[in-house]
């Protein structure tokens, strides 16, 4: 069957759809050679068909054998980000993945959320103990007419509040936020691994629909 | 009590699943094959029909994992074609998990006729 006007429109379409999906959560190279081998299958596909009982109809029984744009994205997309967090376990690829999990799925979004706050409050430790040298009168036990209302820096201090505790709080930012960056990013890392595997197996099981 | 059809296909999905990794791996372990290709190969020699755009994401995954090797080919019909072939490390996976399937096939084989022979 050869193509005419209207069905190769239809085609580029397709093809706008899935590279479009694809370019949210993969690298350029990734989505140009996933685009370029359903191309080929598509055009194929397309080769190889009668045109029975007209090009429209036979179009969109090839587009549909192949899967909506965003159920192929879908399954090119989760694989491969997760893949590549895997693999790298760099904090970028792994919040690329956690980011790509919380859109996908609420228990995504709920594990995106407890490690933001894991990788969060580490950062915030550690900028206590970078603060503390600079900003010795705001940073520390943060006392407040005699009750302890926090322990940071607090920017202007209110009145009839100080910061208590000398430059211990260094060395202590420094411990507590480097092991709540690295459980966070173990706990990140086990999540990943976890659903990965969880991922694998549902491509299979999407690929292998039963008739 | 009997078994509800939906139950039976939700088994028959699990299997699949589980052999289709190694239905892909099987269906390159001749010539180099690209993505149609191994789909209607699997299909005509099979009853696996298949989801055909997420044998991709699976091609391009047994790629990752160093199982198969993707070559594009610009020469051969009107349309470049992404040939996939086994690896050295993809074929000692399709030697172990085909040992693996025949193993456990076996070992179910051997209940059904012993459970067989006891109920006649």
């Amino acid at each position: 069957m050869r193509l005419s006007d209207p069905g190769e429109a239809r085609l580029r379409g397709y093809l706008f759809v899935l590279r479009q999906t694809l370019r949210s959560f993969l690298p350029k190279d990734t989505v140009q050679d996933a685009v370029r081998e359903i191309e080929s299958h598509l055009r194929e596909a397309i080769a190889n068909a009668d045109g029975a009982p007209n090009e429209g109809v036979a179009l969109e029984r090839i587009l549909a054998e192949l899967g909506t744009p965003a159920q192929v994205a879908r399954a090119y997309s989760l694989e491969m980000t997760l893949d590549e967090a895997a693999a790298t376990a760099g904090l970028l690829s792994i919040a690329r993945a956690l980011l790509r999990l919380a859109f996908t799925t609420a228990r995504g979004f709920l594990a995106f959320l407890g490690l933001f706050v894991g990788y969060a409050s580490g950062v915030a430790f550690l900028a206590i103990a970078v603060l503390k040298p600079i900003f010795p009168a705001n940073v520390g036990v943060i006392v407040v007419n005699g009750v302890v209302r926090s322990v940071g820096a607090q920017f202007p201090m209110p009145p009839g509040a100080e910061a208590r505790g000398g430059y211990w709080v260094i060395p202590m930012g420094i411990a507590l936020g480097l092991a709540l960056l690295a459980l966070t990013h173990r706990l990140a890392l086990r999540f990943v691994e976890w659903w990965r595997r969880r991922a694998r197996w549902r491509t299979d099981a999407a690929a292998a629909r039963m008739e | 009590m009997t078994t509800g059809t939906s139950e039976l296909d939700r088994w028959r999905e699990q299997i699949r699943r589980g052999g289709l990794e190694l239905a892909i791996l099987v269906a390159l372990s001749g010539a180099p094959r690209y993505g149609l290709e191994v789909i209607r190969h699997l299909e005509d020699a099979s009853d696996l029909v298949l989801l055909e755009g997420t044998v991709y994401p699976i091609l391009a995954r047994l790629t990752r994992d160093g199982l198969l090797k993707a070559e594009w080919n610009a020469e051969e019909a009107s349309h470049p074609r992404k040939y996939y072939r086994l690896t050295d490390r993809g074929r000692r996976r399709l030697t172990d998990m085909t040992s693996e399937w025949r193993e456990f096939a076996r070992t179910i084989e051997r209940l059904i006729a012993a459970a067989e022979r006891g109920a006649s």
